[in-house]
């Protein structure tokens, strides 16, 4: 192990959180709030961090372990070192409570412990919602991006942050990779923000909701979530850019290079939007008495639709209210989460694309025990590597939401929020359902728990694999 | 650039990472799943699956917009197809691996009908590069620089030797011969000695002089070997066929030891040499032969091990030369730690080969490299630059009032067709075209030699 690049890496990327922090601090200054809390954390993280940024070693050789380890401790980190506005302005107090928000916004889970969200200050709803753009696109690539070129390493960090079954570059060099996967993330993000305001959204609204949409995290400023807003062009234009962020980020680029051919050849792209059409039209059926009229009966169930299937997490209607058969594809879509290379969470639909498809293979060798079958996507053969990474990350799934909800279940609510409360977590979603419901917050919780939903959000973000070698002792073993 | 490489083989690999280093991008191309994710998981490369030689893949790998195209797979066929596939697709330049002995002549024809741009034979690489070992014997390794004009010899200072202990300054009013030692390594780390430097044993010392002078240098310093008349080479492969039409125009005698039957018929047919068809692991057969008189033995049979262990065994018996041919580059530094310090690769060749075809195009922008030469197991780069107009901070001034950079020195100056080897008073003028050693790798414009 290369503990003094980890440590490099790691102080840059606690430096670059210092300097994310001055926006919600200017936001603070604009409103003519305290911005105590915000300095007080940046030079907190310039004295922890800059003794490591400072120095770079002289070996700066990493490999797999070291990725994975640098970018799950680096998530850690920043959420241990973002939750301190919080705790020091006193909104809230208890670091453990603290912590979960910050989580639950860096990973783009959008679960919160706040009651009354509206009683916060701009600054800091501003730094809770950015955290969503942050984590969103992840900062390992943000390091990538802005950083001269690293070499080799710099793939080990990528592949350990993007999610997805299958991690490609667009073109050859990493670094132009992370640029345009960010390019493309700003430039839609600024599309959003003049679509909000062209609906008569506030600008600092505009912006929080952006952000919060674009990461597809899902914390609002207000408390009734999206619904507070009373505004129906607004919820078809967040409804519409919440699918658009959960797309592969690929399929962007190649539009930008006019290959419009490639991107409809996409398997994942036409699963997304048949699971999307079909659940909303499922769900507005199932719901339609619920609603006054076509219109808000379509643009509800479109809407809870696509913010959970992208795990967003946005709400205009308690669907925990909602008949049993749209509750369960609610959940149903908790898990599917959205395209893989997008900012979304879940198992994501290419990757229980290949699971199916290799369900089938796997049928047809049943029948025909000699015949030799492929797994193919988008037309091109898969490795057998991929697929076996594909199932084993399942099993891995399965384990870990198993393990929570019992976990979980001591603290003594109903099975439904227990493992709706982990799958949330897991699948970076936010809202869940039962005892709590989609409007309340994850406050009740013991302190135990919200750890170890934290520690959900985290794996569910990196995709499993970066926190369990962290957490696991053959890696810290000398050899 | 935008560099396509077909062939995640060894040398594809060599390739990737130095260029991905030189900030290139590389897209490579190769059929193995697990090879590609290898080298991309380590180096900073687009990898596409699929065979080189099939338009949909070099259409995947945007060769219409690449620059190069480099073919290193292990088929010459593929190489060649490849090429001229890419060529057709509009790819700038092609370098193909081409090693049958039968196509290389028809390099000329490739060149011309197939727009090859470079074809690289990797045996006739290391073929050579063992000749010109052979014509300096005290040193380990040589190069040439300005088509030949001066010589760059390294070699490793023995415990006995005269010079242990003396600083270069020292040494250099002491034998009053025109040399430089441009470059040192000492425990693995390669430096540019200022007249300080202190010799010790076991540094490896590389030495400028002009062809005459370093005889005399060598001389002078007492390790001076009488240049080869016999040689004794375990080995008749493909290297060994290259090697000895070298040595036939060199006219220098030499008996090759080969079990096949069919390449002892072949090399004797062709070649004026001493064939014995026999094992050439055979202790017996090697003193047979007159392993222990032998100016040089040189080890080039197809079996790594085989090399290494009876050039280990040579070495107890023969004051001469050994020269070992390792195949895996894994093992180069495995077997230099037991003794073996002349060690020439196939691979190794073909990627510096390839390196210094590659670094004159993508400099050829910006700047006025002629050649360019690495030294000290790629340590080292000697930089040849043709002073095409005066530069005010440079030319013309004596250069030891010259600000140069940490790490570089100016090894040589051809002033109207004439070696310097320079010292302080010496300048640069126009037209002259000038040697510059340096251990920073990304040097590229003259200009940069200076702070």
């Amino acid at each position: 192990m290369n503990y003094r690049m980890i440590g490099y890496l790691l102080g840059l990327i606690l430096l670059i959180e210092a300097a994310l922090m001055m926006l919600p601090l200017s936001t603070a200054l604009i409103f003519g709030e305290n911005v105590m809390p915000f300095i007080i954390t940046v030079l907190i993280i310039l004295a922890v961090a800059l003794p490591f940024a400072l120095f770079k070693p002289k070996n700066s050789q990493i490999y797999t372990k070291e990725g994975f380890v640098t970018v799950a401790a680096g998530w850690i980190l920043l959420s241990a070192f973002g939750a301190l506005p919080f705790v020091i302005s006193g909104t809230i107090p208890n670091y453990i409570n603290a912590f979960f928000e910050t989580v639950s916004g860096f990973t783009t889970t959008g679960a919160t412990i706040l009651s009354n969200i509206e009683a916060l200050p701009k600054g800091l709803l501003f730094w809770r919602s950015f955290t969503h753009w942050i984590g969103g696109m992840g900062v390992l690539v943000f390091v990538l991006a802005i950083l001269p070129s690293s070499g080799g390493q710099a793939m080990y960090l990528m592949r350990a942050e993007v999610p997805g079954p299958t991690k490609g570059k667009l073109v050859p060099k990493m670094r132009q990779t992370a640029l345009i996967l960010y390019g493309i993330y700003f430039v839609l993000t600024i599309f959003q923000v003049l679509a909000l305001l062209i609906c008569s959204f506030p600008l600092y609204d505009a912006l929080v909701t952006t952000f919060a949409t674009a990461g597809t995290g899902g914390f609002s400023v207000l408390n009734a979530s999206i619904a507070g807003y009373n505004n129906p062009a607004a919820e078809w234009v967040i409804a519409v850019f919440m699918l658009l962020f959960g797309l592969n980020f690929n399929l962007y680029f190649l539009l930008l290079i006019r290959k419009v051919k490639d991107v409809f050849k996409s398997e994942e792209l036409r699963a997304y939007i048949i699971i999307c059409a079909a659940s909303t039209v499922a769900i507005a059926i199932n719901t339609a008495h619920m609603f006054n009229g076509l219109e808000e009966c379509l643009r509800i169930s479109f809407f809870q639709v696509s913010s959970i299937m992208t795990t967003t997490g946005f709400v205009t209607s308690n669907f925990g209210l909602w008949p049993v058969f749209s509750k369960s594809i609610i959940i149903i879509l908790m898990i599917v989460g959205a395209c893989a290379g997008s900012t979304a969470g879940g198992l994501k639909v290419s990757r229980i694309l290949i699971l199916l498809k290799n369900i089938a293979k796997e049928f047809k060798r049943i029948v025909r025990p000699r015949s030799v079958n492929v797994v193919r996507l988008d037309g091109e053969v898969l490795s057998p590597e991929t697929v076996h990474i594909a199932t084993g990350y399942l099993t891995v799934y399965i384990t870990i939401i198993i393990i929570t909800v019992l976990c979980v279940s001591l603290d003594g609510f109903s099975f439904e929020t227990n493992f709706t409360a982990t799958l949330s977590c897991i699948n970076n979603v936010g809202p869940i359902l039962g005892d709590i419901g989609p409007t309340g917050n994850m406050y009740d919780f013991s302190y135990p728990s919200k750890i170890i939903l934290s520690l959900n959000m985290l794996i569910g973000r990196l995709e499993i694999m970066p926190m369990i070698v962290l957490f696991s002792p053959s890696t810290w073993r000398k050899r | 650039m935008n560099i396509v490489i077909v062939g995640a083989g060894v040398v594809g690999a060599a390739i990737c990472a130095q260029l991905a280093l030189e900030n290139h991008n590389i897209t490579l191309v190769d059929t193995n799943y697990s090879a590609l994710t290898d080298i991309s998981n380590r180096c900073d490369v687009f990898g596409v699956i699929g065979n080189g030689a099939d338009l949909s893949t070099l259409k995947k790998a945007s060769v219409d917009k690449a620059d190069l195209l480099i073919a290193v797979t292990s088929s010459d066929e593929i190489n060649i197809l490849c090429c001229a596939a890419a060529k057709k697709l509009g790819v700038k330049s092609t370098i193909a691996r081409v090693r049958n002995p039968e196509y290389s002549e028809l390099m000329s024809f490739m060149r011309s009908e197939l727009n090859l741009s470079m074809t690289i034979n990797p045996e006739l690489a290391v073929a050579k590069e063992i000749y010109r070992m052979l014509r300096f014997p005290s040193a380990t390794k040589t190069d040439t620089f300005c088509r030949g004009r001066v010589d760059v010899a390294q070699f490793t200072v023995s415990k006995d030797s005269s010079i242990c202990g003396s600083t270069l300054n020292e040494l250099r009013s002491k034998l009053n011969i025109r040399f430089l030692v441009c470059a040192t390594l000492r425990d693995g780390e390669a430096l540019i000695p200022t007249g300080h430097f202190t010799i010790e044993a076991g540094d490896v010392l590389c030495v400028t002089a002009p062809e005459d002078e370093i005889t005399k240098f060598f001389k002078a310093i007492g390790v001076y070997k009488h240049p080869v008349k016999n040689i004794l080479i375990s080995g008749g492969g493909r290297t060994t066929y290259y090697l000895e039409a070298l040595l036939k125009k060199g006219k220098i005698k030499s008996t090759v030891i080969e079990k096949n039957e069919k390449i002892c018929r072949e090399l004797a047919e062709d070649f004026d040499c001493t064939v014995i068809c026999n094992d050439s692991a055979d202790q017996n057969v090697l003193l047979e032969e007159g392993l222990a008189n032998a100016d040089a033995f040189l080890a080039l049979s197809n079996e790594d091990e085989e090399n290494a262990i009876v050039s280990m065994y040579a070495k107890t018996k023969t004051e001469g030369r050994i020269i070992t041919m390792i195949k895996s580059i894994s093992y180069v530094d495995l077997f230099r730690g037991v003794g073996l310090d002349s060690i020439v690769s196939p691979k190794t060749s073909t990627a510096t080969y390839i390196m210094r075809y590659v670094r004159s195009m993508a400099n050829v922008r910006s700047s006025e490299i002629e050649s360019l030469q690495k030294l000290m197991d790629d340590r080292v780069e000697a930089l040849e630059f043709l002073i095409k107009q005066n530069i005010p901070e440079l030319t013309n001034i004596p250069l030891k009032e010259l600000k140069l950079r940490r790490g570089v020195l100016i090894a040589c100056i051809v002033h109207n067709d004439k070696v310097i080897i320079p010292s302080g008073n010496d300048v640069i003028s126009r037209g002259d075209t000038v040697i510059i050693i340096t251990t920073e790798a990304q040097i590229k414009e003259i200009g940069e030699i200076l702070k």
